[in-house]
């Protein structure tokens, strides 16, 4: 079983080296697409050992994964695991985000805050923000997952070629959760720990995402 | 009387610009037909003011056909503000399509 791990960047020169080195081991090949960095992004991805891509210009982090997907599904990649550039994530859990893929049980797996593992939220996000995001997700878009915004996840390549990423901003979140549900995939959720370095999507954020998923229903 | 024929005036201000515009071919000649229409619609409006005033009773609406112009022009900007960004957000996503064929030099 080949796992590739695809890393959006953009501007994360300051982490990159050590997250490729740091994810190196639980996977076969890191790709990082570097989203047009103004910095040393693309270089200390190479010296640290992974494929990297650079996009000609800022297309987002939704945009860098499908460009991710892309390459690793026309290189046979069996499990593809989506990770943030900016050390949130613990490689170390990599192993338990594709176990059950691994296992047959799963097409896809999301990576979840609220499932024993404690993560240092921050707590405007943690009573407000995510309260509101779970409501509006199950409520309007069904999806009844307890993290409606986690980038740590993992696709079959079965998965990876029936999600396409759409959205190139950060509603590919939810996207790819609708589309996994709208696909009826089989879902598992994972315990993961995030580290919060800064605060992330604020709550005009999660605003941009709703016009951006509205948006993208309609052109479809 | 006096606000008509200051609109008119404005009015034959934008269209012989819109000509001007033809005629140095800044714009298409389709542009330069539905510019020429729109102006010409709005001419017309307030030449029969009274009238659309009239229509406007007669459907049942409480205020005067100017108020009822503005009501029709606001909803038209809300339409064409949403419909282009429709058109910005199609460019986007091909714009995106075309970055990652050349990043994945296909």
């Amino acid at each position: 079983m080949k796992i590739t791990c695809v890393i959006p960047a953009y501007n994360e020169a300051k982490n990159i080296s050590l997250v490729v080195s740091g994810v190196r081991p639980f996977v076969d090949e890191v790709v990082v697409v570097d989203d047009c960095s103004r910095d040393d992004t693309f270089d200390l991805a190479k010296q640290a050992g992974a494929i990297v891509f650079r996009h000609p210009l800022n297309r987002g982090q939704g945009a860098a994964l499908q460009t991710g997907n892309d390459y690793a599904l026309e290189h046979q990649a069996d499990i593809i695991v989506h990770f943030d550039a900016d050390d949130q994530f613990l490689a170390s859990e990599i192993k338990d985000m594709v176990a059950p893929i691994l296992a047959g049980r799963a097409d896809i797996v999301f990576g979840s805050r609220f499932l024993g593992k404690k993560s240092n939220l921050p707590t405007f996000k943690k009573y407000l923000i995510m309260p509101l995001a779970r409501l509006f997700t199950r409520v309007i878009l069904g999806i009844k997952l307890s993290d409606p915004q986690n980038g740590f996840r993992a696709l079959s390549q079965a998965a990876a070629r029936r999600i396409r990423i759409n959205n190139r901003g950060m509603a590919h979140n939810s996207e790819i959760q609708i589309k996994a549900f709208q696909e009826k995939l089989r879902i598992a959720e994972v315990p993961i720990t995030v580290v919060y370095h800064h605060f992330g999507q604020k709550l005009a954020g999660g605003f941009k995402v709703i016009r951006d998923l509205l948006i993208h229903k309609i052109i479809k | 009387m006096l606000q008509q024929i200051i609109a008119i005036v404005i009015i034959i201000f934008f269209v012989f610009r819109l000509a001007a515009q033809k005629k140095k071919k800044i714009i298409s000649h389709n542009e330069f037909s539905l510019w020429l229409a729109f102006w010409l619609v709005a001419a017309a409006a307030i030449i029969f003011i009274k009238q659309i005033d009239r229509l406007v009773a007669w459907l049942g609406f409480s205020g005067s056909g100017i108020n009822f112009l503005i009501y029709i022009a606001v909803l038209a900007l809300f339409y064409l503000i949403f419909r282009l960004q429709l058109d910005h957000a199609k460019m986007d996503k091909n714009l995106t399509e075309i970055v990652r064929q050349i990043t994945l030099k296909k």
